[in-house]
């Protein structure tokens, strides 16, 4: 038995999905970016300077992230944001700045050192608020990998039209619903994407962390139909047909996390019309990164620095 | 580099054990039933552990009658605590008691000391005395402690999973019959870190570029915890997860420890593929407690083979 790769999920675009999301970047452009932007003289090297940056975002959360740019001199940059996956740490970039890229590595709320104002936990970010879209916990998270795009904006030394955006797992969610809002991307790369087809996932899979959704329609049984109708606004899937620009997506075919059905049930619905899946038998989450990551040095080579 | 045990390695460790001996368990125990299923009971434990410092883990123990055999998830070096790692099947707490705990720093465990990762690796690593890692081993060691308190579970099968972790349980608690471990940072530390520039190592490469003239004592420090000075005490069955051949640490890198280690050993190279490495794993320890006939507990998309 292998993957089904006709797969499609059942979630359906809410019809006032541009509305609710319109009214949230209308909230999110009325706050101050108000950047702090420090060297970190500990982290930075002969190739590469590293800052902790710090960004207002919405209900004015403070946001941190890693900010590193390549120590050759150059007139302007390519920039990558780099999205982080759901319980790991977002990492410090320095090699994409080895490779020539502003990158900027941003930690939504409730990740590390951003979870002074926001911190539902792990297990937990997944279902905090849930049942109702104007106070689920990826409201704001996705605000502020989006506004990430923004400090690249408010930076010198970066070209504003040679951003790309990449990540995996949640990473990968966070790619798909950053490169549909944010129109300054022209490169995309979605790894394994999480937040994709959730009802379908908790079904497809017994892992956590979707898991966490079975877990609380076990404690409210009662309230599956608010949790559908939540996770629509949110999923991937109802993002994807807004992608209009150059984007790869990678899915390994035994990803015990974020599983492949899902994955091409996304792929199918993305609008870009370059747009290339690579998808990877005999691997599991990690979705053939070995392979994988220089294809993604080619790709943004092409579309960013070509 | 050192490539010598200290001379004070074993009054080092015996100290830790007195000190840790000398601090209650004093476990408290909350049921957390949003994470309980039909199969398991999910239970969030404080116990204490040097310092006095009060740490966190998440206890899974079947329904149904026991002993059951016991998967302890040690600390990681990373902030997040999981009941049992990311990508695992939820069904393998239908068979096992799981108790993945948070270290000093990590979630849960981060009053009054909240870790930064990177930065937890090098924390206080001015001197031994002040060097993070000795609670962190402290921490490790008190989650056997608290585990051999609990009355379902098997004494003869008790699995440390994780880093580097779950060999050092195995050599300092005689709890541990199996070890499936990753080394990732404490095996030949400082030359390992100036073959990369990936984190972790790459913090003590960040500490060194900026404090040179420490890298004797740092190296110093960092043998008391070093893999290759310990692997002698070990005695549980164990299988290593090295990296891929010519990976940092590889079959052939890992030598001085897998070849001195005093229990049956399974060095099993990295393929490349978390769904072809795990799969190794789930089936390895399978056979070791269950027999070549059970079948291992693994998610949906590791059953299409």
């Amino acid at each position: 038995m292998g993957v089904d790769r006709d797969y499609r999920c059942r979630v359906t675009k809410p019809e006032d999905f541009n509305e609710f999301w319109g009214l949230v970047l209308d909230e999110l452009s009325s706050i101050e970016l108000n950047v702090e932007c420090e060297k970190d003289e500990l982290r930075s090297d002969s190739e590469v300077t590293v800052y902790q940056i710090f960004y207002d975002s919405l209900d004015h959360v403070r946001i941190s992230g890693w900010y590193s740019v390549p120590n050759t001199p150059v007139n302007r940059l390519p920039a990558i944001l780099l999205v982080p996956g759901y319980q790991s740490d977002p990492p410090i970039p320095k090699d994409w700045s080895a490779k020539g890229y502003a990158c900027l590595s941003v930690n939504p709320r409730g990740k590390v050192r951003s979870r002074s104002q926001f911190d539902p936990g792990y297990p937990g970010l997944l279902t905090h608020r849930i049942v109702d879209k104007n106070t689920y916990s990826y409201r704001g998270f996705y605000a502020d990998a989006w506004r990430g795009i923004d400090f690249l904006l408010s930076r010198g030394e970066v070209d504003s039209e040679r951003i790309g955006v990449a990540g995996s797992s949640q990473g990968g969610g966070l790619a798909i619903t950053t490169s549909a809002i944010r129109k300054e991307i022209k490169a995309a790369s979605a790894g394994a994407p999480y937040l994709c087809g959730f009802m379908d996932a908790i079904e497809l899979t017994d892992t956590y962390p979707y898991q966490e959704i079975n877990d609380y329609l076990r404690t409210y049984p009662d309230r599956l139909e608010e949790v559908e109708s939540t996770l629509a606004y949110f999923d991937g899937i109802s993002f994807a047909d807004q992608i209009d620009c150059p984007i790869i997506v990678n899915l390994g075919l035994q990803d015990n996390v974020c599983p492949p059905e899902t994955g091409y049930a996304l792929f199918e619905t993305i609008g870009s019309k370059d747009k290339k899946l690579f998808e990877y038998e005999g691997h599991g989450h990690e979705a053939g990164r070995y392979v994988h990551s220089g294809i993604m040095d080619q790709f943004f080579d092409k579309h960013l620095k070509g | 580099m050192n490539d010598n045990r200290p001379l004070d390695f074993g009054q080092f460790w015996y100290s830790l054990g007195k000190e840790l001996s000398e601090v209650p368990i004093a476990a408290e125990t909350e049921t957390l039933p949003m994470r309980s299923t039909d199969f398991a009971d999910l239970y969030g434990i404080h116990i204490s552990s040097i310092g006095p410092y009060t740490i966190y883990g998440y206890l899974s123990i079947p329904k149904g009658d026991g002993p059951f055999p016991v998967i302890y998830y040690v600390p990681k070096n990373a902030s997040v605590l999981e009941i049992i790692p990311q990508g695992t099947s939820n069904q393998i707490r239908s068979r096992y008691i799981t108790f993945s705990l948070a270290c000093r720093g990590m979630r849960t465990a981060d009053s009054p000391y909240a870790a930064m990762y990177p930065g937890q690796l090098t924390e206080g690593i001015e001197s031994l005395s002040s060097y993070i890692y000795r609670g962190v081993v402290a921490d490790t060691l008190r989650g056997l402690d608290f585990l051999l308190t609990c009355p379902m579970i098997d004494k003869s099968a008790i699995v440390a999973w994780g880093n580097d972790n779950a060999l050092l349980a195995g050599a300092l608690h005689g709890a541990v019959t199996h070890i499936v471990s990753t080394p990732s940072f404490l095996y030949d530390t400082i030359n390992q870190a100036s073959r990369t520039s990936s984190y972790p190592l790459e913090e003590f490469n960040d500490y060194l570029r900026h404090n040179p003239e420490r890298k004797g004592q740092i190296s110093e420090i960092l043998s008391y915890y070093d893999l290759r000075f310990h692997c002698s005490a070990i005695t549980a069955e164990s299988l290593i997860m090295a990296d891929y051949d010519g990976g940092l640490f590889d079959k052939k890198t890992l030598r001085n420890l897998t070849e001195n280690m005093n229990g049956a050993v399974t060095v099993h190279p990295s393929e490349r593929s978390s769904y072809k490495d795990g799969m190794f794993c789930e089936k390895w320890i399978t056979d070791k407690l269950f027999g070549k006939d059970a079948t291992p507990i693994v998610p949906n998309h590791w059953k299409l083979e």
